[in-house]
């Protein structure tokens, strides 16, 4: 799970994470070719870390291999982490909320 | 943007012979794939049927390989997957459903499993989506506590 937020920690990693949610199953060109500023060294180091994290898997299709975006990771952190403070974090908003517009209408 | 397939990966802490079993037998189907069972065992080169608990149509197809995993080669179970359970995704086309169970450690099997041939199934590739999500997590969780994830509605 620590390789999870360490993969999900840079702007970039979550950006491809995004253009493979939009567009799943690309090739590594392709995804590069929407990172312009970057060169494709530098796409495939992040790559490397979100498939080192399982976010990413390459699938293997007679010569080209193409990238999908596993969400199994994020579910699983979502589960152990999110939810679990999740209710919490809502209630003590409502309670903020309540507070200010209380303040406002005073 | 409608893709061709769907991929997801798990860790599971069980042998490969055991994910194996929970994903070919009837017996472990019902407690974690919505209570859906095979008409008759998977064989190779046949056509299969799965059923819901009280008896309506799951899914329809032809396993196209049913390798079990054995040390140092991965088990592999592949079927045609037409879904019948819901009339506008019974219109489409079938796509393939395909499971790699490999052994990766003492009691820790990795889990793939690609849903693919959808191009022309756009109802069903949104459909499954997120359903394979929580079947995958329901297998793990049996697999690994012995009980079965609750369902969300009930």
């Amino acid at each position: 799970m620590d390789a999870v937020f360490r993969a999900l920690a840079d702007p970039t990693r979550r950006e491809i994470l995004d253009t493979l949610f939009a567009a799943d199953g690309q090739t590594v060109t392709q995804l590069a070719e929407r990172f312009g500023e970057m060169t494709r060294f530098g796409v495939m180091k992040h790559l490397a870390v979100l498939e080192e994290a399982d976010l990413v898997i390459p699938v293997r299709q007679g010569r080209t291999k193409l990238l999908y975006l596993n969400p199994v990771p994020i579910e699983q952190v979502a589960n152990r982490w999110i939810s679990k403070y999740a209710a919490r974090f809502t209630s003590s908003l409502v309670a903020l909320d309540q507070h200010i517009t209380g303040t406002e209408e005073a | 943007m409608v893709g061709t397939a769907h991929v997801y990966q798990i860790y599971i802490a069980a042998t490969p012979e055991e994910v194996w079993r929970a994903i070919t037998d009837s017996d472990w189907t019902r407690k974690y794939f919505h209570h859906t069972s095979f008409v008759e065992p998977p064989v190779a080169g046949a056509a299969y049927r799965t059923v819901t608990a009280d008896g309506r149509d799951a899914v329809e197809g032809t396993i196209e390989e049913m390798t079990p995993p054995t040390p140092g080669r991965p088990g592999r179970f592949v079927q045609t997957w037409h879904v019948l359970y819901d009339a506008a995704l019974a219109a489409e086309p079938p796509g393939h459903v395909e499971w790699t169970i490999e052994g990766v450690g003492e009691g820790l099997t990795r889990v793939r499993l690609v849903h693919g041939d959808l191009a022309y199934s756009p109802l069903t590739w949104a459909h499954v989506k997120d359903g394979w999500v929580w079947i995958i997590d329901a297998l793990k969780t049996l697999l690994e506590t012995g009980r079965p994830l609750p369902s969300p509605d009930s």
